[in-house]
């Protein structure tokens, strides 16, 4: 794909300019429609319900979003599902224990109010009956009653992954069964009323095949994707390779190139700065695609849109009491 | 003239079409093919509904045992109000298909294809996305797997013992509401190839509303819900100021006259319903069928 010019990294060496971000191991976002920039949906919480500790902070998740709504006054509250267990070098339990206080650090940078862990086993969710899952949701979206919830797309294509698959088809469904008081009604015993979400975002994976046409685009500031990096980079445990760096600059150096911006870094500072690089381009591009400077996309389900024969009816007929 | 009459009646019994619909939940083959089942039972064709939840779940202030109860006798009414002359119900708990073995499930519908062996099947399409009751896509598997199996000689082979033979059913409707953005993408060319189809509906329309009246349960529990909704955020529909009889009624028909016309949009009809559709030439590959 071609990449324009604005997007380019200088590389110097017997080559003056190098499309460094091919480099970079980012698939780019497709060339798409251009779509409606969103507004904040109104209300004051939010619930992310994602199946692994990082899963927000990668470049196709919520993470500039939820930066957003937590400076725009939300409450965001981060389900982080499975126990991340095999996503470490370090051994089961310790990569479990590092990654859940990497996650609450890594939401400190977007404002969220708190990590709620579920433990369920990381890459087993496939074993695990959806509707135990989808009480864990249903239960605790009726304790935080939010107006927003962001989770996996339970349409997606091609996601190999076995707990995205199944956060995403316990968490939609939860959605909106959590408004029926004849699903789990011992809830009621606990004080917990049903409550129906208003309003979903699903995970657009662009990388990942026509599965994932998006029908919203978030405009972000310079600040929530600078924020969105930190957060990205604040799970250690799994970020920042330096053979990733290590690689790069390799394979530069074998053609006589280098990025002048790397020389004097260590490989872990390198490729941390170089991961920061990737957030930024792939942000700004997928704004630009859509009209705004930075931007991330989603598929969003709006308040009536599981009503299709009376969405506009009601779009046209509600007043204010 | 007498004999003339019988003529035309035996000539219309012998053309018509047996069709066995399977819907996950009460309301879904009404909202999204009701139209079209009613136009097909007006002129003759013989149809049964497979209902697979209970509906215990769909309800405003009631138990679950009694919006089962309720539920039950409410779908009766609807299916008649489409000409459905029997309504079979499987029984399991709304909301909990996930939980179901996909295997028991197939091979349950299975046996209803091979006991009644329909012309006509009418399944919730298990590709729609955005449909938000997974219900609706595990019974569509189930369904769309079982036109399969029920084929088959090796499935189930007690059945044929008993007398339930195999049988090919030879046209497929797959029904979904309109909320897939991409529901009317053509498919790829292959072998098995159920393509966009929208049907006129309006003149069933009338029984379809009646159908969708009829399940008092679910639609006064979806009134509701929606005032609620709306107090809950400082906001009314003046229409539901009062939720009763007559205005849940009226949301009704504003809820069935949206979905149609959304249907009927780029087509040449006021009111209509949307499918995907496997009819026989469908069922060939694309370059064998000429």
């Amino acid at each position: 794909m071609k990449i324009p010019a604005s997007e380019t990294i200088r590389i110097a060496g017997k080559r003056r300019v190098y499309h460094a971000c091919a480099l970079l191991l980012a698939a780019w976002p497709a060339a798409a429609q251009k779509l409606p920039l969103g507004a904040n949906p109104p209300g004051r919480t939010v619930l992310i319900i994602q199946s692994h500790h990082d899963d927000h902070t990668w470049e196709w998740g919520f993470g500039g979003f939820i930066a957003k709504l937590t400076g725009a006054g939300y409450t965001a509250y981060f389900v982080r599902t499975t126990n991340d267990e095999k996503d470490s070098a370090v051994g089961w339990g310790r990569g479990d224990e590092i990654n859940h206080r990497e996650s609450v650090a890594a939401t400190r940078f977007l404002g969220v109010k708190d990590v709620i862990s579920l433990n369920w086993r990381n890459d087993h969710m496939d074993s695990v009956p959806i509707k135990e899952v989808r009480e864990n949701y249903i239960l605790l979206i009726r304790k935080l009653r939010p107006d927003i919830v962001m989770t996996w797309n339970p349409w997606g294509h091609y996601d190999r992954n076995p707990d995205h698959r199944k956060v995403a088809r316990a968490a939609g469904e939860a959605a909106w069964m959590a408004g029926l008081a004849n699903v789990h009604p011992e809830h009621r015993a606990a004080g917990l009323e049903p409550h129906r979400v208003p309003f979903v975002y699903y995970t657009q994976r662009s990388d990942y095949g026509r599965g994932h046409a998006p029908n919203v685009a978030i405009e972000l500031t310079e600040d929530h994707v600078r924020r969105k990096g930190e957060a990205f980079f604040a799970h250690n445990n799994v970020r920042g390779s330096p053979a990733l760096a290590k690689s790069i600059r390799s394979r530069l150096d074998a053609q006589g190139l280098e990025i002048p911006e790397l020389g004097g870094l260590t490989d872990e500072q390198a490729v941390e700065k170089l991961q920061k690089w990737s957030m930024e381009s792939w942000s700004r591009q997928v704004g630009e695609q859509h009209g705004a400077k930075y931007a991330e996309v989603f598929y969003f389900r709006d308040e009536w849109d599981h009503l299709p024969g009376l969405a506009k009816y009601l779009r046209d007929n509600v007043v204010k009491r | 003239m007498k004999s003339l009459l019988c003529l035309l009646a035996f000539a219309a019994a012998a053309n018509s079409k047996t069709i066995l619909i399977v819907t996950a939940d009460a309301a879904d083959f009404v909202l999204a093919a009701g139209g079209t089942i009613a136009s097909m039972t007006a002129t003759g064709d013989r149809a049964i509904l497979l209902r697979v939840a209970n509906d215990d779940k769909n309800a405003w202030d009631l138990a679950p045992e009694q919006a089962a109860a309720r539920t039950s006798a409410e779908c009766e009414q609807a299916a008649r109000a489409l000409g459905i002359e029997k309504v079979v119900s499987l029984g399991y708990r709304e909301g909990e298909l996930g939980g179901v073995s996909p295997t028991e499930l197939r091979d349950r519908i299975a046996f209803h294809i091979r006991l009644l062996k329909p012309d006509v099947l009418f399944i919730p399409n298990p590709y729609a996305e955005y449909v938000e009751q997974l219900d609706r896509h595990y019974t569509g598997m189930a369904a769309e797997e079982a036109r399969h199996t029920a084929a088959l000689r090796n499935h189930q082979p007690p059945l044929a013992a008993i007398g339930v033979e195999p049988h090919v059913t030879r046209e497929l409707y797959y029904y979904a509401q309109p909320v897939d953005p991409r529901r009317r993408e053509p498919e790829a060319a292959a072998t098995f190839v159920p393509q966009p189809k929208v049907v006129g509906i309006e003149a069933a329309f009338s029984k379809k509303l009646r159908a969708a009246r009829a399940l008092k349960t679910i639609q006064t529990a979806a009134a509701m819900r929606i005032r609620q909704r709306l107090e809950s955020t400082g906001r009314r529909l003046p229409l539901l100021d009062t939720v009763n009889e007559e205005s849940v009624n009226k949301l009704v028909e504003i809820e069935l006259r949206g979905l149609a016309t959304l249907c009927a949009k780029d087509f040449p009809y006021k009111m209509a319903e949307e499918f995907h559709y496997a009819g026989p030439e469908y069922q060939v590959p694309a370059k064998l069928r000429r």
